[in-house]
């Protein structure tokens, strides 16, 4: 699965489609960026709220290829310029962390 | 004489602070914008304040020097002192505390620290823009230990602030609250409130100081020894007389 594929399969709006289609290898569901510092695994998606540019810096340390966006939080200008520059996906739901972590884990296990 | 203080202030040692953002210029610009009382907070490191303290001696600017600290829950809370040697001294106690998860200055933002001639001394190895492991109830004590004060930074903020990690603003040693804007958007539960410009370029600083109610002599310390440059007793009762919503 791929970034543009997640995005379709999931029906998520993409905020920023400035990025290489790479793919998908898991997730990650978290709000505590610290935590997504510490556990998120290179190739995941992350599962958030934290709508905010400082969350680009998380996936560039720790290589993620997108952020999905919950709950339809507005995503800020100077998020999408941050993602822009580093090739980062941004990816947003009106659903929230659990529900579409329930359906990435359920896609991937299958094997899309 | 009410003053004008401004708490809050990026150099470029913070990864997301402009590398142009010396002391000396972050001091010269605030002199210039009517600042008094200036402190240096820097990302969980207070490695530029040496350079900060020469260049508010050569402004005769009142400093304070501290950091901005960032707590396990991921907010952000002003650590003040008046001594710049107990701020140097927090400081190597904090950073031991931060994980070790390297900067990469190309992609996060350089984190360097200069000399009072803007010359740079140093590099910071590991990325301030992180979370120390210690909870927010444990900060204030720790603070004040070393002879400072706390004061939680842009409470009213969605991002990195008390009411964005914890939902409300919770019960603490907190000399003060800091808001983007006042009257607050937030309920600060009775708390002194200020505002301060959060300056990571040169544009920002003195965009959003607060007036101190309080003679600029009073808050240098006469009788206090130890090298201190701001009465901090004083300044905490100053802070005390500040507005509450």
């Amino acid at each position: 699965m791929t970034v543009r594929s997640l995005a379709e399969a999931l029906s998520c709006e993409i905020v920023q489609g400035e990025f290489e289609d790479s793919k998908v290898s898991g997730g990650y569901t978290s709000d505590l960026l610290s935590d997504v510092m510490a556990h998120a695994k290179t190739g995941d998606v992350l599962i958030t709220i934290q709508s905010h540019k400082n969350t680009i810096a998380v996936a560039v340390l720790a290589n993620l290829p997108a952020i999905l966006i919950c709950n339809s939080r507005p995503v800020p200008e100077d998020m999408i310029e941050a993602a822009k520059e580093e090739g980062i996906a941004i990816l947003r739901t009106a659903e929230t962390q659990f529900a579409v972590s329930g359906k990435l884990y359920a896609l991937l296990k299958a094997g899309v | 004489m009410p003053i004008l203080a401004d708490l809050h202030n990026h150099s470029c040692l913070s990864p997301c602070g402009s590398l142009e953002m010396s002391p000396r210029l972050i001091t010269s610009l605030a002199r210039a914008r009517g600042v008094s009382l200036l402190a240096l907070t820097d990302h969980n490191s207070s490695l530029n304040c040496p350079a900060f303290a020469a260049a508010c001696k050569a402004e005769g600017i009142l400093p304070l020097f501290g950091m901005e600290a960032t707590v396990m829950e991921e907010l952000h809370v002003l650590c003040l002192f008046g001594s710049l040697d107990a701020a140097l001294a927090f400081s190597a106690e904090w950073y031991n505390l931060l994980p070790l998860i390297p900067n990469d200055p190309s992609r996060l933002g350089d984190q360097v620290y200069v000399d009072e001639e803007e010359n740079i001394i140093g590099e910071v190895e590991k990325y301030l823009g992180v979370a120390a492991e210690v909870y927010l109830d444990d900060l204030g004590p720790r603070v004040a230990s070393y002879g400072g004060i706390v004061i939680p930074a842009h409470v009213d903020r969605p991002a990195f602030s008390m009411t964005s990690q914890l939902g409300f603003v919770v019960d603490g040693p907190w000399a003060a609250l800091e808001c983007v804007r006042l009257p607050s958007s937030v309920d600060t539960r009775g708390y002194p409130l200020t505002t301060s410009s959060d300056a990571h370029y040169p544009e920002h600083v003195g965009r959003r100081p607060f007036e101190l109610d309080i003679d600029i002599g009073t808050l240098v310390p006469g009788a206090i020894p130890s090298g201190n440059s701001v009465d901090m007793r004083v300044l905490t009762e100053a802070l005390n007389k500040r507005p509450r919503a």
